[in-house]
């Protein structure tokens, strides 16, 4: 069927071409009209990401133009990259030019995905929706379908070279991505671009490597997965499993954790505190043999149906929910052991510094020109791609090592960012990324802790302690109240704190 | 104070390596043939007999030698190897007592050292008597009965006036024979000494030309020493910017050395300090509106200040001068940085320092010293580098000649140099111990993945210095489990299997030495501190 539509539309634009050179148009034909239109629409979004540096402002807006897939139930798919911190998401239907806005029903900014659905109940109709092939293996050749300007389709094919584990732009946990050698050219709605096989939805494009030439795609098993769980009463996310590993194919290492019988199975090398596994029993030094019933290898891999050997990881995302049990078993000094997991969702609030902060204003609070946040990846990110080398290199590392530094969890890093001078600050002018230990004495673990410890001054002073020198500062509480009104003028700062 | 970061300040010392010694550089700008170098004006109608030029330093000939150093430069990355060879052009000038002053960095890993002199066709091998890594001089001395004899040597002069001229005298690049530029004082002012990169002094800018072999060459003003040149800007950084030593630290270098016939080196507070410029701080220390103070925000446990000073205390005077509240003192009617006062004095000196804690004024003396963790956070030199090989894995105590031999991006090792003192790091890790290389081995072959890791414990056993991760592997164990800082597996070895590959991988990959322990400063000064 999609196949006719691609003949014809190659007619039409043959025609047409040649219809000018004759000056005598080409009417449209009665098959033209019947056509099926495409399972595409435009996706205009215009976003305002907020300003960590000026964390009471958001940036001027930037506009997106992408392509978003028709999906059963007037829904559209995208990217979560696409529609994070949109103010407005507007579709396009890509053969007639219609416009309708559209809201957001999901997201999911960690597998990258959201669903949109149209204001205009009934704008999608007359769209077939995209069924999902989640079929597909190393050695499929998927198309990637962008739009010409005036509607037509334009389809690149591609091979997929490898399917494995990679991590998404927010950089939480590992998921599942096809990587597909394709030469895509460049096209204005080239933000989300579905890639089909057979005309079914394989995937969304991930990332573009434009000099290798390679596309990673959000497949479909992920795909599905979101979908699925998009029809549940409270969206769940993507489990986790709190605990990291170390292949053992050191047979020193082996001996050593006293793994017995025939070679395989992974080293954990820590839990995470508060998360499912620490919670079902695991522990540092366990060797986890089999996950759900799935033998683990020596490097950390089980043996997909579809795809052959692929990371564990994917047996904790992909296939699984969170409150699933997943059965782990395990060797500890030699000895079988099982642990029912009952997998989780970890909630950003539930990170040290937080991965991300999307649609989300970013917390702060101002004394007297004294600007605190709370450290963020979100907030490192200002610092442009290469944060991790450009960012102040001891938040890089704390947000790093968090779990490591802080094993209790339960708290925030509060960060003194930037001083605006002011009466109050003389002086303080030159400090920056600092991290606050204590105010008047008490210890400051998150932004809440730090705006109810100001409210006690020691004699008339607020003290702040910091981390790193100059280890303390201290301002006058009078004159902070006093001068609030003018350094708020002074900056164009609507509001002093935003502490939730 | 000393203060650690990049630079990029270069040395003006000519090195070139060995092998391509042969190949003279070539000139910076085309040569003309001497033919063509004619002024191309007219000759003038009057003949007037050429005039002398002005030498108001009188004829630095006779003070000036050229130097030549053969340098051996440790090899971090294969370090059980003597290192490459290196040949160095620098300059220096005779002083009183038959002693040659230059720059350290020409005469620091040097192997053979010659000297040569305007007028005479020999080479004087010539050899080291003090080096002072931390303020980039040194004095050499030839031992040829004669050399000295029809040298004059140089007097030392004060600090120039800005603005007045100075010329420098030195081998730069661009000829074989002495070469003299002019210019003026710039500015005076501290400055990081490349040559250690962790010391800041007192240096002079001056606009004369500086490049490569200029090195230990004295400049000059009204035929008096008015400073050593040193370092320089490179052209793409930034233009006519070179500095010089100036006198007042050439002299401390001189005075240090003639007190007891051993440099001691600089001597440091070891204490970081802020300054107490805001009225509502200030009120809340209880200190009045004077001007006056800074408040101590580290003291470095193992500097001269520890369990004297406090995290909190204000510096009100240092010696009676009045320290101001942006950390100057007023010192012979310049305002100075506070540590210029330390600057000029010697090790087992005494500081007094008036403070004001717990809202009380009283007064504390400090008794001087080094710093020994500062040092590994700069360069070292004439030192073989330490290092442990076992089991193929090559074990290294963390430097800053290490990091810049590795440059490595670990976010763990840079994040433990950095803040080794201010984190007091040095107190549990005295020696960072980096697994910096493994040499493939069957043995190790999975061991890859713990490359950049720093060793935390053996068996158990909480690994400090070099010296005790050498005598772990040395003694018998079952096996070794060496656990590395952070949430990692801890890695395995089977010392049977350690032992039956030893001979394999010394042969395979030439390791002539499996270990140097070799005592530095380093670990000398933390085995004290463990006694403390």
């Amino acid at each position: 069927m999609r196949r006719n539509s691609f003949t014809t539309f190659a007619i039409i634009l043959l025609t047409s071409t040649v219809a000018i050179a004759k000056k005598e148009p080409a009417l449209p034909t009665a098959t033209e009209g019947k056509q099926k239109t495409l399972s595409l629409v435009r996706v205009n979004v215009t976003g305002q990401p907020y300003d960590y540096f000026r964390p009471w402002q958001k940036k001027a807006p930037q506009s997106k133009r992408a392509l978003g897939a028709v999906l059963s139930k007037g829904r559209v798919l995208v990217t979560a990259d696409l529609v994070a911190n949109q103010n407005y998401v507007e579709l396009e239907r890509a053969e007639s030019g219609e416009k309708s806005a559209a809201n957001v029903q999901v997201i999911d900014y960690e597998a990258n995905l959201a669903l949109l659905e149209p204001a205009e109940k009934n704008f999608l109709d007359g769209i077939t929706p995209l069924d999902i092939a989640t079929d597909t293996v190393v050695g499929d050749r998927l198309a990637a379908w962008q739009l010409e300007p005036t509607g037509a389709l334009v389809a690149t094919e591609g091979l997929v070279t490898t399917i494995q584990m990679t991590h998404y732009p927010v950089d939480v946990g590992q998921f599942l991505t096809y990587r597909v050698s394709i030469s895509m050219q460049y096209r204005e709605n080239s933000y989300t671009i579905p890639l089909v096989k057979n005309n079914k939805l394989a995937g969304l494009l991930l990332r573009y490597d434009s000099r290798a030439q390679l596309v990673d795609a959000i497949p479909a098993p992920i795909i599905t997965h979101f979908l699925k769980d998009a029809e549940t009463e409270k969206y769940g996310g993507f489990p986790s499993s709190g605990f990291s590993f170390f292949p053992t194919r050191d047979p020193q290492l082996r001996t050593f954790a006293g793994q017995t019988g025939k070679p395989g199975g992974v080293y954990v090398t820590s839990v995470e505190p508060n998360m499912p596994a620490v919670k079902a029993g695991l522990q540092v030094g366990d060797i986890v043999t089999e996950i759900g019933h799935n033998v683990i290898d020596q490097n950390g891999n089980y043996i997909d149906p579809l795809y052959g050997k692929i990371e564990l990881t994917n047996l904790l995302t992909a296939h699984a929910f969170a409150g699933d049990n997943v059965p782990f078993q395990v060797q500890r000094d030699g000895k079988p052991l099982q642990f029912n997991v009952t997998l989780e969702h970890r909630a950003v609030k539930n990170y040290v510094v937080a991965p991300y902060n999307l649609d989300q204003p970013p917390l702060y609070y101002v004394l007297g020109g004294v600007i605190f946040q709370e450290l963020s990846r979100q907030y490192l990110k200002e610092w442009g791609a290469t944060w991790q080398k450009e960012a102040p290199q001891r938040f890089v590392y704390l947000d790093r090592f968090q779990s490591e530094l802080f094993p209790e969890g339960h708290r925030k890093i509060v960060v003194l960012s930037q001083v605006l001078p002011a009466n109050a600050t003389i002086g303080y002018d030159d400090l920056a990324y600092l991290v606050v230990k204590k105010v008047n004495g008490a210890e400051v673990k998150s932004l809440a802790d730090l705006a109810e410890a100001v409210k006690h001054p020691i004699d008339g002073f607020i003290k702040i302690e910091t981390e790193e020198d100059p280890k303390q500062i201290e301002l006058e509480a009078a004159q902070v109240a006093t001068e609030a009104p003018a350094l708020q003028d002074n900056y164009g700062i609507p509001s002093l704190e935003r502490l939730e | 104070m000393k203060y650690c970061y990049l630079s990029v300040l270069l040395v003006a010392f000519e090195v070139t390596q060995l092998q391509a010694q042969q190949n003279a550089p070539p000139p910076a700008f085309p040569v003309q043939p001497n033919a063509s170098a004619k002024p191309s004006a007219a000759a003038p109608a009057i003949v007037t007999v050429p005039v002398p030029p002005p030498r108001p330093n009188g004829p630095i000939q006779k003070s000036l030698v050229r130097i030549t150093s053969t340098e051996v430069e440790p090899d971090y990355r294969a370090p059980w190897n003597a290192g490459g060879l290196q040949r160095g052009i620098g300059a220096g000038f005779v002083i009183d007592g038959n002693r040659i002053m230059t720059n350290a960095h020409v005469v620091s890993n040097s192997r053979y050292l010659t000297v040569e002199r305007d007028g005479d066709p020999n080479k004087y091998p010539a050899k080291v008597q003090f080096v002072a890594n931390d303020c980039d001089l040194a004095l050499i001395t030839v031992d040829a009965p004669n050399f000295y004899k029809n040298m004059v040597p140089l007097k030392l002069g004060g600090i120039p006036e800005l603005e007045s001229t100075v010329s420098a005298y030195g081998y730069p690049i661009g000829g074989e024979r002495m070469s003299v530029t002019t210019g003026i004082v710039s500015r005076i002012d501290f400055q990081l000494y490349t040559h250690s990169s962790i010391d800041s002094h007192l240096a002079i800018q001056i606009s004369a030309q500086i490049n490569p072999g200029n090195s230990g060459g004295p400049v000059m003003q009204n035929a008096k020493v008015v400073g050593v040149a040193f370092q320089g800007y490179s052209g793409d950084v930034a233009q006519g910017v070179a500095y010089m030593v100036p006198t007042p630290v050439i002299r401390r270098f001189l005075k240090d050395i003639d007190d007891d016939g051993h440099y001691d080196k600089y001597v440091d507070l070891g204490i970081t300090y802020s300054k107490l410029q805001n009225p509502a701080q200030r009120k809340f220390l209880g200190l009045k509106e004077d001007g006056r103070g800074v408040l101590v925000t580290t003291v470095v446990a193992a500097g001269p200040c520890a369990k004297v000073l406090r995290e909190g205390d204000v510096l009100l005077a240092i010696d009676d001068h009045p320290i101001a509240s942006d950390a100057s003192v007023e010192l012979e009617g310049e305002h100075v940085e506070m540590p210029e006062v330390v600057e000029r004095k010697f090790k087992g000196d005494t500081v007094k320092f008036d403070i004001w804690r717990d809202k009380q004024p009283t007064s504390v003396k400090v008794v001087l010293s080094t710093v020994w963790p500062y040092f590994v956070q700069g360069h070292s030199y004439d030192v073989r580098p330490r290092f442990v090989v076992y089991g193929g894995l090559l074990f290294q105590p963390m430097s800053l000649d290490l990091i810049e031999a590795y440059q490595p991006t670990d976010l763990r090792i840079r994040h433990y140099f950095d803040y080794f003192v201010l984190e007091q790091i040095y107190l549990e890790h005295p020696d960072v111990i980096v697994l910096t290389n493994i040499l493939p081995d069957p043995i190790n072959t999975f061991l890859a993945p713990y490359r950049g890791g720093i060793v935390d414990e053996i068996n158990g056993k909480k690994i400090r210095t070099l010296d005790e991760l050498a005598k772990m592997f040395s003694e018998p164990a079952e096996r070794f489990v060496v656990k590395m800082i952070g949430d990692g597996p801890p890695l395995v070895l089977d010392p049977k299997q350690a032992e039956a590959a030893r001979e394999r991988i010394k042969t395979r990959y030439n390791v002539v030495r499996e270990q140097n322990l070799q005592e530095q400063a380093v670990a000398k000064a933390a085995e004290d501190q463990k006694k403390m």
